[in-house]
């Protein structure tokens, strides 16, 4: 059996029947908890826990979809190309959201990890949960922090933003695009531009500029932690 | 334009970005370097975005699918955050609201308050002549 399941076919087979049945539950559903990625990885880890197959086993095929994290990232760049008009009018004010929502993210993070007592590691591990995977991997290790529960963090917290976008926007009584958008992107970077991309197409460009910035604004805090 | 060139070229970018990374002297991620790169490329008009149209519509409509293997790695660190996850999924939940919130209403209120000021401006010239 192992045979099967030690072949890249299986976690690459896996992850897209995961990921169809996801989009198949949320146009079904119509509702936002029915995130597709939330459903894909709570199927794949049942397959993986209920089989026994090894995590190694599922990332022979799952680090081959995950090769593909670094162009979906970069095409971003057409969304912000097309927008570009926008950015330019409105540059002061997303910098300034990037620069208030990443310090309120750090510090609200510490605050609340100093209020629950956590393990050092853990917290400083937690402070980058805000900023896309490759930033809170270098940023984590350079502060002290643990990268794989940096990873954790960032992805949970990426899987939130993409589900409450919607009701954070009303929630907030967000109005403009441009706001909606880079507040995603600050809060829950990649993955939340994954749902600010099916919101609009300014939201998605907005978002993906967010990602960049609250990057950016994160090493340079983290500099004095 | 053929798949293949779409390919090549944002796998070439990718590789640019990726190698700049490794020499910068701070944490920067080769993703966000690549998305740089290709934003300068279409602006200098060294490239249109017809070149890379197709395969970039295919990764950015399947985003959210390229993040699975990474929601699936949390299973790694399971056993680390086994003891305090409640807390930590509270902490993540109140600080993702609290900086989605801040992030909204301050660029919300700025571009008001940018609004105001045009506006004023205007007046102000208004009243001069």
């Amino acid at each position: 059996m192992s045979e099967v399941y030690a072949s890249p076919f299986f976690g690459i087979f896996l992850s897209i029947f995961a990921f169809e049945t996801g989009v198949w539950i949320n146009k079904k559903t119509k509702s936002a908890a029915a995130n597709p990625l939330l459903i894909a990885v709570v199927i794949c880890i049942l397959v993986i826990k209920i089989f026994r197959i090894p995590l190694e086993s599922y990332n022979v095929g799952g680090d081959l979809i995950s090769v593909f994290l670094g162009p979906a990232t970069a095409v971003l760049a057409i969304a912000v190309y097309s927008q570009f008009t926008l950015l330019k009018k409105y540059f002061l004010p997303i910098l300034l959201g990037t620069i208030v929502g990443s310090s309120v993210s750090i510090g609200s993070v510490y605050l609340l990890c100093k209020a629950f007592h956590l393990d050092e590691a853990i917290s400083r591990s937690m402070l980058t949960k805000s900023v896309t995977t490759p930033f809170a991997i270098a940023i984590s290790e350079n502060i002290g922090g643990v990268p794989s529960v940096a990873v954790a963090a960032v992805v949970l917290t990426g899987i939130l933003g993409a589900v409450f976008a919607p009701l954070l926007i009303r929630l907030f009584h967000v109005r403009n695009p441009v706001a909606a958008g880079v507040a995603i992107g600050t809060s829950s970077h990649a993955v939340g531009t994954s749902k600010a991309i099916e919101l609009g197409e300014t939201e998605g460009a907005m978002s993906g500029i967010a990602i960049g910035m609250a990057g950016i604004v994160t090493v340079i805090i983290s500099l004095f932690l | 334009m053929k798949m293949m060139y779409q390919i090549g070229i944002l796998f070439g970018v990718c590789l640019i970005g990726q190698t700049i990374s490794v020499f910068l002297p701070i944490p920067f991620p080769g993703s966000v370097l690549s998305m740089i790169i290709l934003f300068l490329l279409l602006y200098f008009r060294v490239l249109k975005v017809d070149h890379i149209r197709q395969k970039a519509d295919f990764l950015l409509k399947n985003m959210a699918f390229f993040f699975i293997p990474a929601g699936i790695g949390i299973l790694s660190s399971f056993d680390l955050i086994r003891s305090s996850i409640l807390p930590l999924l509270l902490i993540i939940v109140v600080s993702t609201i609290l900086t989605f919130g801040a992030t909204a209403l301050t660029v919300q209120g700025v571009i008001t308050l940018q609004d105001r000021l045009a506006r004023a401006g205007k007046g102000k010239g208004k009243s001069h002549e």
